[in-house]
């Protein structure tokens, strides 16, 4: 566990961060741990992530909705660029957003 | 046709959402599997679609009553295991070839979310044929089936996705659209879906229109009218049979079967009495109408798709023909105009047309009539012996497939008769509104990125084969083997007793004719007189005697003697690159040219340069060819030099050193040449000038200007002399001398980190500024440190980019400067004003010297690229007179 300051608040906040290792169903049970306890903000760390399966991506995207129900912050992070690119295939925004990434949405061809 | 309410279309899109989104996750996911976890995929469900072959040709059959059932099992066999032997060792993961060969390779690139219609002739087929393309290429497909085939395409399609499932693949990769009275719309909502990457169209015409219509990038088919002509060197009983087979098909619902045989008058009865044998019937003239009756939709003048895939004995007994044994297929001979008979359109039945004709021109004419008819880029075929007959019909017809002495909708399926690729997806290239006349499949499925490595550039050196150097050497023409020499020179050239020299070191018994025309600046008629005085002399081996135009003229001369088919405007075409010029020179040339340079200046008698004047402008020749084949570099020749073109002709070579030096082109070969030339000009040039007879000194200079030589001839030079070609050519100025005015600002220009980086592979960093550094240290300078501090002072500001002071200022200036103390020491002007030319005339000329300097080729070898305004620069900077830098 770590702790991190707001810029301009003077209370800190409680960061958990949980490293998947394989595949992304393995974390799955400690997440959902870690968002029903009283952390702040979740960091999921996908450097080890080597596969998600659709599953895993409605399990992400409905996370991120829950967080977003109990006001918690989801982010994931190092994630490396085979997830990062299922990410931006699946075209879920909120998925991208979690990453730090820019929007998925298509403009349309351009050259 | 019901309407739909606000609230079923409402469910119709939410469906079209749940499907694509399933699709869309499934492509995401899949983009993570290796080629391995997508092989063995593909393998479970190959062998699933085996396994139900037979239940889903069954299933087929019975839900559409098209076809044939046992016809049904081979095309899902084909679609399967035909498939599976085609592509299972297909990279289509990762990089997927490499090609050595263009240092790149290719990596597959999934398509993502694929619409797939499958059509009703062929519906469980397809649906195989697709779903395991999708499955090897990483994409999912969502299926929309025909509706009157919807519930057996979609048990294909779910018993493959299962085992595809069980066999690891991403969930929801394949998908369908339910049967349904919403099945129409809901495929329309999914056509414009913008999660759906790619329709893969395969169907009847309206939906492969809508599809194209969507907007998106889409895969069709086209409509099939196939031409078939037998030729009278065809095996006509092999031939009847395997038409029968590829007609029988299925009943005939393979698009790339045969509609209209053409056949050669001599073997026409022959065939149609084996057709009869085998167990056609034949109809004459007043049943072919009741056929045409019959399977032609008289309203729309195509076929009648009640009859679509229904065998023969029903077809005649719906045209009211009676027959009481089993018929394979009916023939119908088309009478009259052919292109405007009812039956030269697409059945997809075993009624086929056929026509007889005289000659092989009619019988192509015939088959374009029907190819054109409807069926433009699908399929042909042909049967004959004749490999050039076969070339003619090949080449006429506009098909995707032409078919050859095999069954045309079997071959067309690719795998079985032929090495196509096994296809249910016929591509009709533009001829029927597709992108492809591929026999579509996974190579479609996939977008490819190239990934091209950096061109490896081959550097090679090139000089004159044979150089003899030394005072004397004018000896070795002695040993020259030639019976009859032909000297090319100027006039001062006797005056000066070289004439002689050379006359008398020739071999004994040698008969010489001499060509002394070539002025100081030689153009073409020139080049046509002394071309035709050799044709007269016949010579084996051509002396050029003289300075750089007459060593020019002489390798142009030679040229045009031993091939007089050459065009000197075709030869002169400017290039970027000489590995892409598109000019092609001669590889060998026949006689051999001797080149005996009596100035220190040009390098001409080692470089593949030749210079013409044409009016007010210089053309270049440039190739290999033009090398001379021997070389003598005797300084005897530049005793009595006078002192001016001494001095003009080393700054030539001074120029030539420099200027390849920092070439684009330069490379260590020529480095060491370019560095040597510049230390024994600046030895030699001064000691010379003082002592005009020391013939040590001269050789020194002799030697550079010949190492400069060979460095230019494989470096090229600079903007310097596009400036010098310019202003040389306008105002009738020496070579030599035009470009001493230029270089102190071209050094300058070229040391600037430029506005512009030249974009060339063989150049990767720019250095120039190093390189003149390195120049002016190998030729003994020391650093002048106080340049290093005081840039400002430097005359051309504007050549400066931001920033562009560096480390090697100080050495560059040093060049500078002792560039300016040699040129004044030898009295040789270094600004144009120095020249003697006016300033007005100057400025009149400037924008014709601009033009002109722009499109020169020396500027493609400049280390700084040239930008027209800088040109201008370049030669404003360089009217006033110079002071030291």
């Amino acid at each position: 566990m770590s702790t991190k300051k707001d810029e301009g608040k003077t209370t800190d906040k409680k960061i958990e961060r949980v490293r998947i290792m394989g595949s992304l169903e393995r974390a799955v049970d400690e997440i959902d741990r870690l968002l029903a306890g009283s952390t702040d903000e979740v960091e999921i760390d996908f450097s080890t992530c080597t596969f998600i399966a659709v599953e895993g991506l409605e399990w992400l995207e409905e996370l991120l909705l829950r967080a977003d129900s109990v006001k918690r912050t989801v982010r994931f992070v190092n994630v490396p660029p085979t997830i990062y690119k299922v990410f931006k295939i699946s075209h879920i925004e909120s998925l991208m957003k979690a990453a730090g990434g820019v929007s998925s949405t298509k403009l349309g061809p351009a050259c | 046709m019901t309407a739909i309410s606000k609230e079923q279309e409402q469910i119709l899109t939410e469906r079209a959402h749940s499907l694509t989104r399933q699709a869309r996750l499934s492509a995401a996911v899949f983009s993570q599997y290796s080629q391995a976890q997508v092989d063995r995929i593909v393998k479970a469900m190959t062998t699933c679609a085996i396994d139900n072959a037979a239940r889903l040709a069954r299933m087929a059959h019975e839900e559409t009553r098209m076809g044939v059932t046992e016809d049904k099992v081979l095309k899902n066999l084909v679609a399967s295991e035909f498939l599976y032997a085609q592509i299972k060792d297909k990279r289509t993961v990762g990089v997927i070839k490499e090609l050595p060969e263009l240092n790149m390779v290719e990596v597959a690139e999934p398509i993502g979310v694929i619409l797939g219609l499958a059509p009703v002739t062929n519906p469980t087929s397809t649906v195989i044929f697709k779903s395991i393309c999708c499955a090897k290429t990483r994409n999912s497909i969502i299926f929309s089936p025909h509706l009157m085939a919807a519930e057996s395409s979609n048990l294909a399609a779910k018993l493959i996705y299962e085992a595809a499932l069980e066999a690891g693949a991403p969930k929801g990769f394949i998908t369908w659209v339910d049967k349904s009275s919403r099945l129409r719309r809901l495929s329309e909502i999914l056509f414009a879906h913008p999660e759906v990457d790619l329709i893969f169209a395969t169907g009847g015409t309206q939906m492969v229109r809508a599809a194209y219509s969507s907007g998106k990038p889409a895969l069709g088919v086209g409509a099939g009218n196939t031409p078939v002509y037998v030729h009278k060197t065809a095996n006509v009983p092999s031939a009847a049979m395997e038409i029968i087979i590829s007609k029988t098909f299925d009943n005939g619902t393979e698009c790339p079967s045969e509609q209209t045989l053409i056949i050669d008058r001599e073997i026409v009865d022959e065939l149609i009495s084996e057709f009869r044998r085998c167990g056609c019937y034949i109809c004459d003239e007043a049943e072919v109408e009741k056929i045409a009756d019959a399977v032609i939709d008289a309203r729309t003048g195509g076929m009648n798709y009640r009859l679509v895939g229904q065998p023969a004995n029903l077809i005649l007994e719906q045209a009211g023909i009676k027959v009481d044994r089993h018929i394979k297929m009916i023939l119908c001979p088309l009478k009259g105009e052919l292109r405007l008979h009812r039956l030269a359109v697409e059945k997809l039945m075993p009624v086929l047309g056929y026509v007889a004709v005289d000659s092989v021109e009619e019988g192509i004419n015939r088959a374009l009539d029907i190819n054109y008819g409807g069926g433009t880029g699908h399929t042909a075929g042909i049967f004959c012996e004749d490999d050039g007959v076969i070339e003619r019909y090949a080449d006429a017809i506009n098909a995707g497939r032409i078919i050859v002495n095999s069954p045309s909708s079997i071959g067309g399926l690719g795998g079985v008769y032929n090495h196509l690729n096994t296809t249910l997806s016929f591509g009709c290239g533009t001829g029927g509104g597709n992108i492809t006349t591929d026999n579509v499949g996974i190579k479609n499925l996939l977008n490819y990125k190239r990934v091209p490595r950096r061109k490896n550039y081959v550097i090679s050196f090139q000089t004159t084969k044979n150089i003899y150097s030394n005072p004397g050497s004018i000896e070795h023409l002695k040993s020259l083997k030639c019976k009859n020499a032909f000297v090319i020179s100027s006039r001062s050239a006797s005056r000066r007793g070289h004439l002689s020299m050379v006359k008398e070191s020739l071999p004994e018994g040698c008969h010489v004719d001499v060509f002394s025309d070539i002025g100081t600046e030689p153009d073409f008629p020139t080049i046509q007189r002394a071309v035709q005085a050799m044709r007269l002399s016949k010579p084996d081996a051509i002396i050029a005697l003289g300075g750089g135009s007459v060593l020019d003229a002489a390798k142009i001369i030679r040229l045009f003697y031993d091939y007089p088919e050459l065009n000197v405007q075709e030869l002169a075409v400017n290039f970027l690159d000489f590995h892409h010029r598109m000019v092609e020179f001669p590889k060998d040339m026949r006689t051999q040219l001797v080149a005996i340079p009596t100035t220190s200046g040009t390098g001409s008698e080692v470089t593949p340069f030749a210079v013409l004047k044409d009016g007010f402008r210089k053309v270049s020749m440039i190739d290999e060819c033009m090398i001379p084949d021997v070389a003598i570099i005797d300084a005897q020749f530049t005793k009595s030099l006078p002192r001016e073109i001494t001095s003009d002709t080393a700054f030539d070579a001074l120029t030539h050193a420099l200027e390849s030096l920092v070439s684009t082109f330069s490379s260590d070969y020529t480095d060491g040449l370019a560095l040597e030339a510049l230390r024994l000009i600046f030895e030699a040039l001064p000691e010379t000038l003082k002592n005009p007879g020391s013939i040590l000194h001269r050789h020194k200079l002799h030697n550079a200007a010949t190492l400069a030589g060979m460095a230019i001839g494989n470096a090229s030079v600079g903007v310097n002399h596009a400036l010098a070609h310019a202003l040389g050519a306008r105002f009738d100025i020496p070579h030599g001398r035009a470009n001493g005015v230029f270089l102190l600002s071209t050094i300058e220009y070229n040391a600037q980190i430029p506005s512009k980086f030249v974009s060339i592979p063989c150049y990767p960093l720019w250095v120039a500024d190093r390189k003149y550094a390195r120049a002016a240290q190998f030729i003994g300078l020391k650093e002048e440190a106080h340049a290093v501090d005081s840039r400002p002072q430097v005359e051309d500001p504007h050549f400066a980019t931001e920033g562009s002071r560096g480390q090697y200022d100080g050495m560059v200036l040093a060049l500078r400067r002792a560039v300016y103390d040699l040129g004044r020491l030898a009295g040789q002007p270094l600004s144009v004003s120095e020249l003697g030319i006016d300033l007005a005339d100057y400025q009149a000329a400037l924008p014709e010297l601009v033009e002109t300097a722009f499109s020169d080729m020396s500027v493609r070898s400049n280390p700084r690229y040239c930008l027209a305004p800088e040109i201008v620069q370049l030669f404003q900077a360089a009217y006033a007179p110079r002071v030291r830098p």
